[in-house]
């Protein structure tokens, strides 16, 4: 049982209090993701959790032990960071056996628990080489390797994949959700990528400014926004905002629609304009439509969709896929 | 076809004037090694007539060159070894652990950089004499540690910020303490700064003249710098004999050098240029 | 929801160790402890315990055994305001500096600007040129009192093509100390010309191309782009040639030791001839401190103005 529990965590600097008091709850065997704009707190509160920030107050339990102020090496986690830290003089074999061998774990145990890791991460052919002579991919998996063998209750990732190229990225996202369900473990992953966020989570936690918004599974976060903030967050291409006379006749301050939610149709029409700039991808086609009362809307077509630039078009949303917000941003619910 | 160049040779020319300027002296002292006191009064700067090899072969006989440079050799790495490891301890205090006052206890130390020996060698006598390092390597070693302090720890802290904080952090995580991180860590990964400071540490101790004069009395405990002026007063006009044993001591520093000129480059451009 | 209620069992404040209480659990305190002292030891013990004591023995007369008795107040700081040898070290030092800044630094950028590119050749010539800073400074003191001796060098050469006396340069009161000047600016110059080198190849390719493609001619890309960059480095280059110059004594030993007739004394050769040889330590510390404040004075003054400027 290693759930992790944020009680009332609070994190100043100098008096600055970057995270205000915050409570979260990571259950157990979860793949959490902590995802937000840069400077939201998410790496501050993961490194809070891995020890290596002071908490200035609150506390953090993993598998209900309080390990609020206990060492780095002594909290059960095992941490990948963005840029590795793979350490650069040792060899692969020594970098992943390094944290057992402080442990004072027989060299035996060491050596056939470094193999089981190597033969997950399929880096049994590099054992003996120094980092510096790796790509990207294969550096990225010995810092999990080196994560893996202490066989921790809680994994924790900062931007693991944030320095691979897109290619490559895609693919340790794969690897790195197939590696969640064969160890089981606790995970929290911390980036600024949406996508990471949705591809891979079971549960993701939206922050901004070190506040929590909203906690809930991808398609939860997805379908039902709490805020704009959320809303606008996550999603590729963001979800349209409409405010004014639109947002009006559905008693919101402003009213959400996804571009994909959208079709050209008239039978309940929510906006109308020109298009502006369309994106043929292939299989969408993502239209910019300039309306006079609504400002700029973005709709995903049919790729197939023929589209002329400078066409009038009137839009009209999927039933019950209209997300309806307060001035303060807060949920009304759909419509 | 290229035109004559005629900047290019300007060039040249230049640089070889500056060249001889520098070997000519040089050359001079290694090729009056070989000749007799007569010949050098006649012919300093030529070709020996004949290669005489005893003047070289007394100094090469004589075992107190072989202690001057024995005692220069202790000296130099007794430093070396001092210097860089309080230096290196002081400055991964002042780049890993933040504590109140530590800015100002790294200032007092930089300070040393700008403190010439010079200033203080009377007291300092004094102070060597009171400690009982008079006649002892230790007068000479410990104070030329203190004196290079200064300029190692800020080298050293320069270095150490520029490792990657997430190494440390890792090593943290993976159960390293402090001390040790330092051991397994820092040292192994500051290869480049060690042999920097270290090549100074060892030429400045290897040439130094000032301290040893004054700490050291007894011949039998003389580095070469001392031992050299000795000899010269010992042979005062017997000069193919001083040039011979000037040569041989020279002989060391140069192959040294050439070993070590990366280090030495990259120290006089990392240590001077950001200073 | 996952968002946990506040169930705090230990509340923030009385759960927290002191900050001391973390510093000593996580060892940092320890390896303060270890790490620190040694270097400061070090430092006290020889570099600062030594200038404070200058301070307290220039104000007395004392020989150096038992205990200082005689205070004398500010007697040594008199007697050397109307020493003649200690103005003309004063003096020599000087001319040291103005011959590091007027002479060796020109030459040593010039020297720089000619061989900055990696070539084969260049990479011969700075070697070359940078040789005689390895070089001990005694060595070198000896090497060219050979080569200036009056019965054998240069000197002897040229007095016996003029069919004069034998001339030695070292020995003469006109002579003596250019032929200082000269070995300092032989001796030194390699050094500043690496800070150059260093500095030169900094300067980004990008520019000096830019300037090309303006229509500048090489002597016009050096004076109106390199050099201006350049000025970080020349006064770093000057501040070392000031302090260098300030501390000039293991040359002048085996050149002229000071003579003759104590003309060619620099500060710290003074202080060694008339402070430690005699054991007069509240006189020698009393030219120490002189020594001190000067390079203090000047280390101050300079990093304020001219360092900071660039």
């Amino acid at each position: 049982m290693a759930e992790v529990r944020l009680n009332n965590l609070t994190k100043s600097y100098g008096g600055v209090e970057v995270i205000p008091p915050l409570d979260l709850t990571i259950p157990d065997k979860s793949f959490s993701v902590l995802v937000g704009p840069s400077g939201c707190g998410k790496s501050t509160l993961l490194r809070m959790v891995a020890g290596l920030e002071e908490v200035t107050s609150g506390q953090i339990t993993i598998g209900g032990e309080d390990v609020t102020d206990a060492d780095p090496a002594k909290r059960g986690i095992a941490m990948v960071f963005q840029s590795y830290a793979l350490y650069p003089h040792m060899s692969v074999a020594d970098n992943i056996g390094f944290a057992l061998k402080l442990a004072k774990t027989p060299k035996d145990e060491i050596r056939t628990r470094v193999k089981e890791a190597a033969a997950i991460l399929q880096l049994e052919d590099y054992l003996d080489r120094k980092p510096k002579a790796l790509s990207g991919g294969q550096r990225q998996r010995v810092a999990i390797g080196r994560a893996i063998v202490r066989q921790p209750k809680v994994f924790l990732f900062d931007e693991p994949l944030s320095n691979l190229d897109a290619a490559l990225r895609a693919q340790m996202r794969v690897e790195l959700a197939e590696l969640h369900e064969k160890l089981g473990a606790t995970m929290i992953y911390v980036t600024h990528d949406q996508v990471e966020a949705m591809t891979m989570a079971d549960q993701i936690v939206v922050l901004k400014k070190g506040e929590v918004q909203q906690v809930g599974a991808p398609l939860d976060l997805y379908n039902t926004p709490e805020n704009t903030f959320v809303a606008e967050f996550i999603g590729m291409p963001k979800m349209n905002l409409l405010n004014g006379a639109t947002a009006a006749r559905f008693g919101g301050d402003k009213v959400g629609v996804r571009p994909e939610h959208l079709e050209i149709s008239s039978d309940n029409p929510i906006v109308s304009g020109e298009v502006v700039h369309a994106e043929y991808l292939g299989a969408d086609t993502i239209a910019h439509v300039q309306s006079a009362e609504a400002g700029r809307v973005v709709v995903r077509l049919d790729g197939s969709h023929p589209l002329q630039r400078g066409s009038e078009i009137t839009l009209s949303p999927r039933p019950g896929c209209l997300r309806i917000f307060d001035a303060n941003g807060q949920s009304l619910g759909a419509a | 076809m290229r035109t004559f160049d005629w900047r290019d040779t300007a060039r040249i020319a230049i640089l070889l004037v500056v060249a001889a300027t520098i070997l000519f002296p040089l050359a001079a002292t290694f090729l009056g090694g070989f000749k007799t006191s007569g010949e050098l009064r006649l012919a300093p700067f030529s070709l020996p007539e004949v290669w005489r090899f005893e003047f070289y072969g007394d100094v090469l006989g004589n075992p107190n060159f072989w202690s001057y440079m024995w005692n220069s050799l202790f000296i130099a790495l007794l430093t070396v070894f001092i210097t860089l490891m309080t230096g290196a301890m002081a400055a991964y205090v002042f780049s890993h652990i933040k504590f109140f006052g530590s800015d100002y206890i790294m200032s007092y130390l930089l300070l040393g950089m700008m403190f010439p020996l010079a200033a203080a060698v009377v007291p300092l006598f004094i102070k060597i004499r009171d400690l009982g390092l008079l006649d002892t390597p230790w007068g000479v070693i410990l104070p030329q540690a203190a004196f290079g302090l200064g300029f190692s720890v800020l080298l050293f802290k320069t270095f150490f910020d520029q490792l990657p904080r997430e190494l440390f952090e890792a090593a943290r995580i993976d159960g390293i303490s402090y001390i040790g991180f330092f051991f397994r860590f820092t040292l192994p990964l500051s290869t480049p700064i060690l042999g920097t400071v270290a090549v100074f540490v060892f030429v400045t101790s290897w040439n130094n003249y000032l301290l040893p004069l004054i700490v050291l009395n007894d011949s039998a405990s003389f580095p070469w710098t001392l031992g050299m002026m000795q000899y010269r007063g010992e042979f005062i006009v017997e000069w193919n004999k001083i040039l011979a044993f000037v040569t041989l001591t020279l002989v060391p520093a140069l192959i040294f050098f050439l070993a070590a000129q990366r280090y030495i480059v990259a120290g006089l451009t990392g240590g001077a240029v950001k200073g | 929801m996952a968002v946990a209620e506040t169930n705090n069992i230990i509340s923030p404040a009385q759960g927290r160790p002191s900050a001391l209480k973390r510093a000593l659990s996580d060892g940092r305190l320890v390896t303060v402890l270890v790490f620190l002292p040694p270097a400061l030891l070090l430092f006290t013990l020889f570099v600062t315990l030594p200038l404070i004591e200058a301070a307290g023995y220039a104000g007395y007369k004392w020989s150096g055994y038992g205990d200082p008795t005689e205070w004398v107040g500010m007697r040594n700081f008199e007697i050397l305001q109307k020493h003649s040898a200690f103005h003309q070290s004063l003096m020599n030092t000087v001319w040291v500096i103005v011959a590091s800044c007027l002479l060796q630094i020109p030459l040593a950028m010039s020297m720089a600007l000619l061989i900055y590119r990696k070539t084969w050749s260049n990479t011969v010539f700075r070697l070359i040129f940078f040789a005689p800073y390895i070089l001990a400074e005694v060595a070198t003191g000896l090497i060219w009192s050979f080569i200036f001796d009056g019965d054998y060098g240069v000197a002897a050469m040229a007095s016996q093509a003029l069919g004069g006396e034998p001339f030695f340069p070292l020995s003469d009161r006109t002579w003596a100390f250019p032929v200082v000047l000269f070995v300092v600016v032989w001796k030194f110059f390699g050094f500043h010309m690496m800070i150059f080198i260093a500095a030169l190849q900094g300067i980004p390719e990008d520019l000096t191309e830019a300037a090309r493609i303006d229509g500048a001619k090489p002597g016009q890309i050096t004076w109106f782009v390199k050099l201006p960059l350049l000025k970080p480095a020349i006064a770093v280059s000057v501040f070392f040639a000031v302090i260098g110059s300030l501390q000039l004594f293991d040359l002048i030993v085996p050149l002229t030791n000071g003579g003759p007739s104590n003309s060619t004394h620099t500060i710290v050769s003074y202080l060694y001839t008339f402070g430690l040889t005699r054991l007069k330590v509240g006189f020698g510390s009393a030219v120490g401190i002189v020594l001190f404040l000067i390079t203090v004075a000047f280390a101050v003054v300079y990093r304020n103005t001219a360092m900071k400027e660039t």
